[in-house]
């Protein structure tokens, strides 16, 4: 018996010790890839890593169909640079900010990663990222200013200093299903069409083909926030100090896009929503046309083929309250690394070309996303033949920057909350306005 | 104390140290710490501002919290006693002589191994207003059907306890099926004698003598109900006009702590789902002492 005691406790002892090494070897094989301090003094001095101790990098962003566009940037940078390998892993939106958040709060972020205007501000202000503003400045002082639009440079500039490369763009078009349209003898969309048009050829395709008109679910960048520029109101200020729903042009912006939904009938309500969501909807070839991002055309382009869809720039609004009621949101991506990256100049070497016109035409023609860089985004509309993807790099005239600020996570679950109950009628779309202003101001003013 | 006991009481701990390391590292510890960091506000990575009860009083005051603390004993109230009761009769059944008896307890068991993901993907599909079989039946049967199960307010937290009975009333089977099996047969012997019914049987020696078993089982459904989080998160997207009906209160928490990054006051709300639950489980420590026999 009590030898048996003794074996039994001897044995757990084991497995003890065992799992502390194992603990050790693995927390040993996840420093490994030359993120030790020699390796990287060993090659900075010039900046450029062409020589030196091999060094593995990882990168991580979001969006499984950039994965290819990720790689072949990695395989460029790595012929140039043999001993720099560069790891790309995918995570998914929703997984994503969590992670990043715990890594950072554990020291041990990725060499590169995707930042997002929603997030940014925060891991700027708390110093996580590495400062990239004289990344260039042996070319050129005003290469950021020369090459990219403003706005994207502006979107990772934290009190003047820039800490983030910018990647892609995205803007906010109209898909279409030409089989739809043909079905009930329809013209297809183009740059003519106004909210009223959009609202009668729904309506028609309804009546003649029993489909879905417009796809018009409730969302944010895809869906509400264009209407409400395109009628000449605003989310938030340009200063981040008051939000702008009781705004005229805002409140006529929702009011279109909502009443598609909820005025008419072209359109699923919020509850057939949560069954089956606007691109599912879609690629089953329920509705003739819906609101997408850039980001999502992949999808469709790859994996429904037969699908015979085209697109088309938003309509616009007939009467603004002022502008000539053209807008697009338009957000960025950008590239950025840690402040504390222990090998922080093959990083920058590596963020250094990624910004680089090289760079964004790879990132285009593999598909990615629109290219940051100036100019470049015919790069990305070419890979989708027959397409008119164009519509996309188009919009990019008029775009509106994608509106953020420090505390949105805070504030936005609010007015997607109410909004939602304006969507189910258990509110009227005056007093959800009253409400967000209200919750947004207060967030904004603590900021 | 004879030596010969201390020296067994000594193998005794060292056997339960390595358990007692780990309840310390990954239960005790982040209780306390919970505890610590709701009387703080949180800001990005690790700046906390004390604030003292200020999470609390907010919580208090905030309509919200109390629709969510609401929804959660509804959902209480729709599981447990379906999951319990239910449970008991399927474990009576199980416990006779019947043919493939190891088949059926497999089967009932089986939901409760798959993932709540996974269970939660599956029952929205079959909850789905189109082409979900629980309307087609519905349907099939002349009963009325196109009933939006998980994004009508009145019915999304039904749709979610359901999916909940369904997944751990099996498990609740087996383990009153162990207190069941415990039972001697000598006393139906007797009763049968005597000339005791079946249901007489059951409320005179079966409902006692597993009363034990059934408690256990009562506390850790309330607990499990009250903590439920998995199923709701899965089948009810933020975008769902139901979502306001079917708030937990953890999953109010993770809306709080994840999404709007308020750890402090998210910290605070798990404070007061672990108060509810001491306050529920004092309440029937108590009631036992009413319909729980201990000796036999």
């Amino acid at each position: 018996m009590k030898g048996k005691k003794a074996r039994i406790a001897l044995g757990m002892a084991i497995c003890l010790s065992a799992s502390a090494l194992a603990g050790c070897g693995a927390k040993e094989g996840n420093t490994e890839g030359g993120s030790t301090p020699e390796s990287s003094s060993a090659v900075s001095g010039s900046g450029t890593a062409s020589e030196g101790k091999p060094v593995k990098l990882t990168m991580l962003g979001w969006e499984i169909y950039q994965q290819a566009g990720m790689e072949a940037l990695a395989e460029a940078y790595h012929e140039e640079h043999p001993n720099v390998t560069i790891e790309v892993q995918i995570s998914t939106w929703s997984e994503y900010w969590t992670k990043l958040e715990a890594m950072a709060n554990s020291g041990s972020l990725p060499d590169i990663f995707w930042m997002h205007t929603n997030e940014f501000s925060k891991y700027a202000d708390a110093g996580m990222l590495a400062e990239l503003t004289d990344l260039y400045d042996e070319e050129d002082k005003d290469y950021f200013k020369n090459n990219f639009p403003d706005n994207l440079v502006g979107n990772f500039t934290y009190d003047d200093k820039i800490y983030g490369i910018p990647k892609d763009v995205d803007t906010v078009a109209l898909v279409y299903n030409k089989d739809i349209f043909d079905e009930a003898g329809v013209a297809y969309p183009d740059d003519t069409w106004t909210w009223d048009t959009l609202v009668e050829v729904s309506e028609t395709i309804k009546e003649k083909t029993g489909k879905y008109g417009m796809l018009a679910d409730d969302t944010e960048q895809e869906g509400w926030l264009n209407t409400i520029y395109q009628a000449g109101g605003f989310y938030i200020s340009e200063d981040k100090t008051k939000a702008g729903f009781e705004d005229e042009g805002t409140k006529k912006g929702l009011k279109e896009y909502i009443g598609w939904q909820t005025e008419h009938d072209f359109s699923p309500n919020q509850k057939e929503f949560s069954d089956l969501g606007r691109v599912e909807r879609f690629v089953a070839g329920e509705g003739a046309m819906m609101n997408l991002g850039s980001w999502g055309i992949n999808n469709l382009y790859i994996n429904y083929p037969d699908l015979n869809w085209d697109v088309a720039v938003l309509p616009k609004c007939p009467d603004p309250v002022k502008g000539d009621g053209r807008a697009s949101i338009s957000n960025g991506l950008a590239y950025a690394t840690a402040a504390d990256n222990p090998n922080l100049d093959v990083v920058k070497d590596v963020l250094k070309f990624l910004g680089t016109k090289e760079a964004a035409v790879i990132h285009g023609e593999n598909g990615a996303a629109i290219p940051a860089f100036n100019n470049t985004g015919d790069s990305w509309a070419n890979n989708y033949e027959g397409k008119n993807v164009k519509a996309y790099v188009d919009q990019l005239e008029y775009s509106v920057q994608f509106p953020y600020s420090k505390s949105k996570s805070a504030w936005y679950p609010e007015v997607e909350a109410t909004l939602l109950e304006v969507y189910s009628g258990n509110l009227d779309l005056d007093k959800a306005c009253e409400q967000c202003q209200q919750v947004v101001d207060e967030n904004l003013a603590a900021e | 104390m004879s030596k010969n006991y201390k020296k067994e009481a000594l193998a005794g701990f060292f056997m339960a140290l390595p358990t007692i390391i780990g309840l310390i590292i990954l239960n005790f510890y982040p209780l306390c710490r919970t505890v610590y960091m709701s009387f703080f506000q949180s800001g990005s990575f690790g700046k906390w501002k004390f604030v003292g009860l200020d999470n609390y009083t907010k919580m208090f005051q905030s309509s919200g919290f109390w629709k969510v603390t609401g929804n959660t004993l509804l959902f209480m109230v729709y599981t447990v006693p379906v999951t319990v009761i239910g449970g008991l009769l399927i474990a009576v059944l199980l416990d006779q002589k019947i043919k493939g008896k190891t088949v059926f307890r497999a089967i009932y068991f089986l939901p409760m191994v798959v993932a709540p993901a996974a269970v939660a993907m599956v029952w929205k599909w079959l909850f789905n207003t189109d082409f979900g079989i629980v309307n087609l039946t519905l349907k099939a049967l002349h009963l009325p059907s196109g009933i939006n199960w998980i994004s009508d307010p009145k019915t999304a937290l039904l749709a979610c306890a359901l999916v909940t009975i369904w997944s751990s009333v099996g498990y609740d089977a087996i383990l009153l099926l162990s207190g069941l099996q415990g039972i001697s047969r000598t006393y139906y012997e007797a009763a049968r004698i005597d000339g005791a019914s079946s249901f007489q049987q059951f409320k005179k020696i079966t409902l006692p003598l597993v009363s034990p078993t059934l408690f256990f089982v009562l506390i850790m459904r309330i607990m499990a109900s009250i903590k439920v989080f998995d199923i709701v998160y899965m089948m009810i997207e933020k975008t769902n006009p139901a979502i306001r009906s079917c708030e937990t209160i953890l999953y109010n928490f993770y809306q709080e702590t994840f999404v709007k990054n308020n750890k402090g006051y998210g910290a605070s709300m798990v404070v007061w789902c672990v108060i509810l639950i001491s306050i529920i489980t004092l309440i029937q420590f108590i009631g036992q002492k009413k319909w729980v026999t201990y000796d036999v």
